[in-house]
């Protein structure tokens, strides 16, 4: 075997992608669209700075919140509280199959799988506060239309984020399930389904997470919880009131929180 | 083992291991839910109302005289600004988050700094945009959209950073030892080390951000932030739903456009990542397995 | 008894996975099918519980045929044919004894098997076709947590819980070592021999198919090029098989040699 002598031609450098450059020009053009004073908003960093002095008042009147409140409160907490549970057991429950309705590993009916991804997608683009109005304008306020926004925009994210888990699951089980004689239903059940549980439970404490914060939101529109009570108090610029209802909306979602962690790894 | 020997004097069966933990984790689950169901006030024949109602929203948005089109422009204007308060909070959020998240990794900074800035993070992250907003910024900043960009700028800043300092913290050490052993500075490890690892994946991050913001910030409008809240929030209320049915057509049209747009991109990005490898796992489908 | 009678299976691609297939398979037989990848093995074997369609020409298995088969015939029939894979596919996060009851989904009605609720007489089974590849022991363990060896094993128990008639093994060697690989054979050819279960083998190691089989099948580009008894196949039937001389990758011991 001769050695080679000469070593191989150097490689001519590839020509880069235009991707890149093109995207960061859109980028840009984006951006400096959405800051200026005809197109956008018109975000000036200077008058930001004026306006804070125009904030400290109430700032101030924030930093010290009005303990007598809290009582007033403890009915509106337990009511978010009661709407994020109810809505994540339902909105997750029904979330399950819907999301193996979407996945192509698990539903090999074409059309099937347009309809319910598509409609997801609609589901999915629709916020939650925009849910909570229509309910309100339809049955009136209080928990109710908060709990039925809350159950759809569970449903939106929990069956996205867990078909996209199932498109990746390894088949392998899938293909003994059907090889042993069992039926669809049971394949995803003893095939797919152990393979996404983690995932599902860790959707659905996340989402339960979410529920909480939200339900603060949709008190503004008289969907129930602490939401209505902070913005209540913020129509008639109790600010120490307001206060009070953050302080316990941040301590709830840090127990939320923690809970959430505990149950993970008791579940799984 | 001879065929005779297995069956009769074999290994004993293992006995069933306690499920003790899960069953109770699940019991009190089961009795939060039942106690929640059960206590909250709501009147369960406003359930029927409330198909009832629905449909008849439905029937006067889209059906009765059909959504009412010159609205368009009114809507498509708005839920363009909402769209511009989103991207702008959305950049708002990564430029900062970045550092900050750097900072708040375990493996990067040291536990006392990083500890205190993951508190602080969670801080942030607790309260929705819209709260931000209300208390804080249109305090300062007045009613519109600025107000409305800085709520979810502070508030991505939270998400992400928190985002961002769980993927540096589950790198591959070897690229940084690498770096660190060639002899460059802390910041040349992390440009050059652990920046190339985690960038596809906080990129993702920043664009799925963009997509959730939309929704906060077509929300926003509802307080007078800025966007197609005010617009949707005026309508219903009042009950003029053809105009409604119009801005809701804008606000889903809207949202799944730039999903998709980011969606797209974003897929791009991992699998320019991963290259290959994704192509080796890509799963058959049902219908192959199915036959 | 099986039967292929001018089998075709030819994927969407345009590729002739097999061509012209006639076979006969007799009750209690065990068969072990060689050749190389891509040599139509993994076909013929999917072919006979219809995991791979077949275009042309049929396959019987007692009498039932696959290829005309309606959905429920297919799943009866699929009931009555255990297989094992190469990869294993086990669920990794579940126990072993889960695992295996799998094999029992045909007979436990939908509901019942939503939510776990197996008789206590499948549970049995489950039992039962754990002990017999010696590894009930593990039972409750993920199966994750088990050697590859051992998950094969389980992959075998789970095939006997179907009690079937037929067992169709895809490689079930492949991803094991040698000793391993060896413990596997042995328990294959037992349940053959004890059972009287028609077993299906694709082997890749020529070795081990001269060792456990009865009878060897030899396949190249998806035609049958060699059928006869185990003791007729010698290097020069390998050779035509493979179209090539042997090397030392068509050789377990080969592979032994360079692990040790």
């Amino acid at each position: 075997m001769t050695s080679a002598t000469r070593s191989a031609a150097r490689p001519v450098k590839p020509r880069p992608s235009l991707l890149v450059p093109l995207g960061i020009v859109v980028f840009l053009l984006l951006t400096a669209a959405s800051l200026s004073k005809q197109l956008g908003i018109g975000l000036d960093a200077a008058g930001l700075i004026d306006d804070l002095g125009r904030g400290r008042p109430i700032l101030e009147q924030l930093a010290s919140p009005n303990w007598s409140y809290l009582p007033e409160t403890i009915g509106p907490m337990i009511e978010t509280f009661q709407m994020a549970v109810i809505a994540s057991i339902i909105g997750c429950g029904v979330a399950l199959p819907v999301s193996f309705m979407a996945s192509r590993v698990t539903t090999s009916g074409r059309v099937g799988l347009f309809v319910t991804r598509w409609v997801l997608n609609v589901v999915r683009a629709i916020p939650d506060v925009l849910y909570a109005m229509i309910f309100v304008a339809a049955v009136g306020i209080g928990p109710l239309p908060g709990i039925m926004a809350l159950i759809l925009f569970n449903i939106g994210v929990v069956a996205k984020l867990l078909s996209e888990t199932v498109d990746g699951v390894d088949p392998g089980p899938i293909e003994a399930g059907r090889a042993s004689g069992a039926n669809s239903f049971q394949t995803v059940r003893w095939g797919v389904l152990p393979q996404v549980l983690p995932h599902y439970v860790a959707y659905s404490l996340y989402t339960f997470e979410l529920n909480i914060r939200a339900s603060t939101v949709l008190g503004i529109v008289g969907a129930g919880g602490i939401g209505r009570t902070l913005f209540a108090q913020y129509k008639l610029f109790h600010w120490s009131n307001v206060s009070v209802a953050i302080v316990e909306l941040f301590v709830l979602v840090v127990a939320i929180e923690a809970i959430s962690i505990w149950l993970r790894r008791r579940l799984v | 083992m001879t065929a005779a020997a297995t069956v009769a004097g074999g290994t004993p069966r293992p006995a069933r291991p306690s499920q003790l933990r899960r069953n109770v984790a699940l019991l009190a689950v089961a009795a939060i839910v039942a106690w929640a169901a059960l206590t909250i006030d709501v009147d369960l024949s406003k359930l029927l109302r409330l198909v009832g109602g629905l449909a008849r929203i439905f029937y006067r948005m889209f059906l009765e005289h059909g959504p009412d089109l010159t609205y368009v422009q009114t809507s498509l204007s708005a839920m363009v600004q909402s769209i511009e308060i989103a991207w702008v909070g959305t950049i708002i959020g990564a430029i900062f988050s970045l550092p900050v998240g750097f900072f708040a990794a375990k493996n990067v900074s040291s536990g006392a700094i990083s500890n205190g800035i993951r508190v602080a993070l969670d801080a942030v992250r607790a309260f929705p945009e819209i709260i931000l907003a209300v208390v804080i910024f249109i305090p300062i900043a007045g009613l519109g959209p600025e107000a409305g960009a800085l709520a979810i700028g502070i508030h991505s800043i939270g998400t992400l950073g928190k985002l961002t300092a769980e993927v540096i913290e589950g790198i591959d050490p070897g690229p940084v030892e690498a770096v660190r052993a060639a002899g460059g500075t802390g910041l040349q490890v992390q440009r050059w080390g652990v920046l190339p690892q985690v960038l596809p994946e906080i990129v993702a991050f920043w664009l799925y951000r963009f997509e959730i913001n939309i929704r906060a910030s077509a929300i926003l409008g509802v307080v007078g932030a800025g966007g197609i809240g005010f617009i949707l929030q005026q309508t219903i209320a009042y009950g003029r739903f053809p105009k409604a049915g119009t801005a809701l057509i804008v606000v889903v049209v809207a949202t799944i456009l730039v999903d998709t747009a980011s969606g797209w991109v974003r897929r791009r990005i991992i699998e320019g990542s991963q290259g290959a490898q994704l192509e080796a796992l890509a799963p058959t489908t049902a219908a192959d397995i199915a036959a | 008894m099986i039967r292929f009678e001018n089998a075709s299976v030819t994927y969407r691609g345009g590729v002739h996975a097999l061509r012209n297939l006639t076979l006969e398979i007799p009750d209690g037989e065990m068969l072990v099918i060689v050749g190389l990848s891509g040599a139509g093995k993994s076909t013929l074997i999917r072919a006979i519980n219809g995991l791979v369609p077949i275009t042309d020409g049929d396959v019987t298995v007692d009498g039932q045929s696959v290829r005309h088969a309606t959905p429920r015939q297919l799943r009866q029939l699929r009931s009555k044919i255990g297989m094992i894979f190469q990869t294993f596919n086990l669920v990794n996060r579940t126990s072993v004894l889960n695992n295996v009851l799998m094999g029992r989904l045909h007979t436990t009605g939908t509901l019942r098997s939503l939510a776990g609720m197996y008789k206590a007489q499948d549970i049995e089974i489950a039992m039962q076709a754990l002990e017999r590849v010696d590894i009930v022991e593990k039972a409750y363990v993920r199966a994750s947590n088990l050697s590859g060896g051992q998950q094969q094993r389980v992959g075998i128990a789970r095939a006997l819980a179907q009690q079937p008639k037929i067992i169709l093994a895809d490689e079930p060697v492949a991803s094991l070592d040698p000793p391993t690989s060896h413990v596997v054979m042995r328990d294959l050819q037992r349940i053959n021999r004890e059972l009287g279960i028609t077993t299906i083998v694709n082997l890749h190691f020529l070795d081990l198919a001269k060792v456990y089989a009865q009878r060897i099948v030899g396949l190249r580009a998806g035609e049958l090029v060699f059928d006869g008894d185990a003791g007729h196949a010698d290097e020069n039937v390998f050779r035509d098989i493979y179209g090539r001389s042997l090397t030392a990758d068509d050789v377990l011991e080969a592979k032994a040699a360079s692990i040790a």
